[in-house]
């Protein structure tokens, strides 16, 4: 790994790993499947950095993007991790 | 802390296990160090097998009861104490001398790689103020939404115009019902129009690159041309640049400014010295230029060790003043040219593909910044006095690989809203989101077009529609590719209403058993 640490770059947005047992309400307030979301990949750098505070992060799990949004000050998006 | 490191055969290693405290013999010259007291030994190149506790490194003299890496031209001694079995990244190790170990290493002298500590960033929500928050809340309980942006605006006019109690829960309701008003309807054609949105201004735009702003040594893409790399998501952008701020401590300073540019600039050996080959008596002679080394910052001592890397050939180096000589120890003309070749384009200081760096004082923030024509960002982050989290690039493709896919989205708004605001065009930002969106969805950047999302839609019909006509219908007629007519090209092309606004109402009469 690097000297520094992606998480805190300006252009990288928040994420965080979703609990397994909030999956279930999330994607019911949403009223999608966990593959309708848009998808983030294992190899993702910034899914890689995760991994070393949470451990490893298996396909199939939602990971919790907060971005600062230009239209609505702050946006909560999700995105299911897939392999590769 | 630094490691020896070599690779070697699991044979031997096993050898050394079994051997062990006992003498190791090298085919590499190793200066006696005393900080050195481990080694490490690969036998993939990928991983390290074996760590050794080292206590002497000495020059080899034909010591007897040793074990040898080698048959001949044997160079150092090390003494082995202890060794055991381990499991180790080599990506967590870097050269001492300054280069990265992509390359199978045979022998080299590391230091463990500094990692920085990885935690969260302090969440955003937390940020907001105690009145924004409870105000959320409350229009969380009643089942509402309502953006953070209009939440915190309700919150600064209840304070500037004193509104309380029950007109303020009146105000709440009727921003609700705008805010709601102002959605857009479901089935609503959002790509169309955002296309159309962004087309429109497209037709404006120049054709022609213009120079960077304030510094005319620096050709920047703009207009329509950037516009269609940045959809495209072209592999390397035509004109690629970075944008690099400093540390707090260093931003003020000119000279540390010019010192890290110059220590990026990518520099061959031909750009501070000329090259001479002598084929007859078989050596290259490097006449360094010492105007142009000053110009480069560069001391003849730096380049020595690094070209004492360049282990292709068997050569003797010879030094006087400012000319170096490499001569081959076995006269070939073949070799020589190859070794001049390799001179030629021999990377003495800096990143690889950062060509130029300018300094410049950006009189608004008060500080130095540098900007580059060619870009590195994974080298650049890494390096000191560079502020990491403001460093940034126009190298789409790059950002998604060292900063992730949210970043690359986040990139894509913003190099695309910066090129159409240059020529003057206002387009809104949601359209542009919406490509972001579209690009970035599968975790990696696509183009949009026929290699991209167009290429990729479900429908042969729709496909079709949009290039290279016969080859999709072909391809569909020999798999037999079923088309379900969701989309709307292809409700076109067979003449039914399309499934968007009132066509995407379905009515259907189930009869009662």
């Amino acid at each position: 790994m690097a000297k520094y640490n992606i998480l805190m770059h300006e252009m990288v947005p928040e994420h965080w790993l979703v609990p397994v047992k909030d999956e279930e309400n999330i994607l019911k307030s949403l009223g999608v499947t966990k593959g309708q979301l848009p998808k983030i990949r294992k190899s993702d750098p910034v899914i890689k950095a995760l991994e070393k505070m949470e451990g490893e992060i298996v396909p199939g799990r939602i990971i919790e993007i907060v971005r600062k949004s230009r239209t609505s000050g702050i946006a909560k998006i999700y995105r299911t991790v897939i392999g590769e | 802390m630094t490691i020896l490191a070599w690779k070697d055969t699991l044979k031997k290693v096993k050898e050394l296990i079994d051997k062990a405290p006992v003498g190791y013999v090298l085919d590499y010259e190793v200066q006696p160090d005393k900080s050195i007291k481990e080694a490490l030994i690969t036998v993939t190149g990928k991983t390290f097998v074996a760590k050794a506790k080292i206590s002497k490194i000495a020059p080899y003299e034909n010591e007897k009861n040793v074990l040898k890496k080698k048959k001949d031209r044997l160079k150092t001694l090390v003494m082995v104490e202890k060794i055991e079995e381990i499991q180790d990244d080599i990506v967590n190790y870097e050269e001492v001398s300054g280069g990265s170990i992509d390359k199978i290493l045979s022998f080299s002298v590391l230091a463990k790689k500094e990692e920085a500590k990885i935690e969260q960033r302090e969440p955003m929500e937390e940020k907001l103020s105690s009145d924004v928050k409870s105000l959320l809340r409350q229009v969380e309980k009643d089942g509402e939404k309502l953006p953070v942006k209009i939440a915190e605006k309700l919150a600064e006019a209840k304070k500037q115009y004193k509104i309380e109690g029950k007109d303020f829960d009146k105000l709440v309701k009727a921003t609700i019902e705008k805010y709601k008003e102002t959605g857009v309807d479901a089935y609503e054609a959002v790509g169309i129009v955002g296309a159309q949105s962004i087309g429109e201004p497209g037709t404006q735009m120049t054709m022609r690159t213009f120079h960077f702003a304030g510094v005319a040594e620096m050709d920047v893409t703009l207009g329509l041309p950037r516009l269609i790399e940045i959809v495209d998501a072209r592999k390397t952008p035509s004109t690629p640049s970075m944008t690099i701020y400093m540390t707090e401590k260093a931003r003020g300073d000119e000279d540390r400014a010019v010192a890290l540019a110059r220590s990026i600039e990518s520099t061959t050996l031909l750009d501070v010295a000329d090259i001479e080959v002598n084929t007859t008596e078989s050596y290259v002679l490097i006449m360094l230029d010492k105007q142009k080394m000053l110009e480069r910052g560069l001391k003849r001592e730096e380049i020595l060790p690094r070209l004492k890397k360049i282990r292709m050939q068997k050569t003797t180096i010879t030094e006087e003043d400012d000319q170096i000589k490499l001569s081959l120890d076995e006269p070939s003309f073949k070799k020589i040219y190859q070794l001049y070749e390799n001179l030629k384009t021999f990377q003495v200081k800096g990143l690889d593909g950062i060509k130029r760096a300018i300094v410049k004082f950006d009189q608004k923030a008060k500080e130095w910044v540098i900007y580059t024509q060619g870009s590195n960002l994974a080298g650049v982050l890494e390096l000191k006095d560079v502020d990491f989290a403001r460093t940034k690039t126009n190298d789409i493709i790059e950002i998604s690989q060292v900063l992730g896919v949210e970043a690359a989205r986040e990139a894509i708004i913003e190099e695309s809203t910066s090129t159409l605001h240059n020529a003057g065009l206002n387009t809104d930002i949601r359209h542009l989101m919406l490509v972001a969106d579209m690009m970035t969805f599968t975790g990696v950047v696509e183009a949009i077009g026929r290699h991209g999302i167009s290429g990729k839609k479900a429908s042969v019909l729709a496909r079709a529609a949009f290039e290279i006509t016969s080859k999709h219908l072909l391809n569909a007629g020999l798999i037999g590719e079923v088309d379900r007519l969701n989309g709307v090209a292809e409700n076109i092309i067979v003449g039914q209403p399309i499934t968007l606004g009132t066509g995407a109402v379905k009515l259907s009469y189930r009869r009662e058993e």
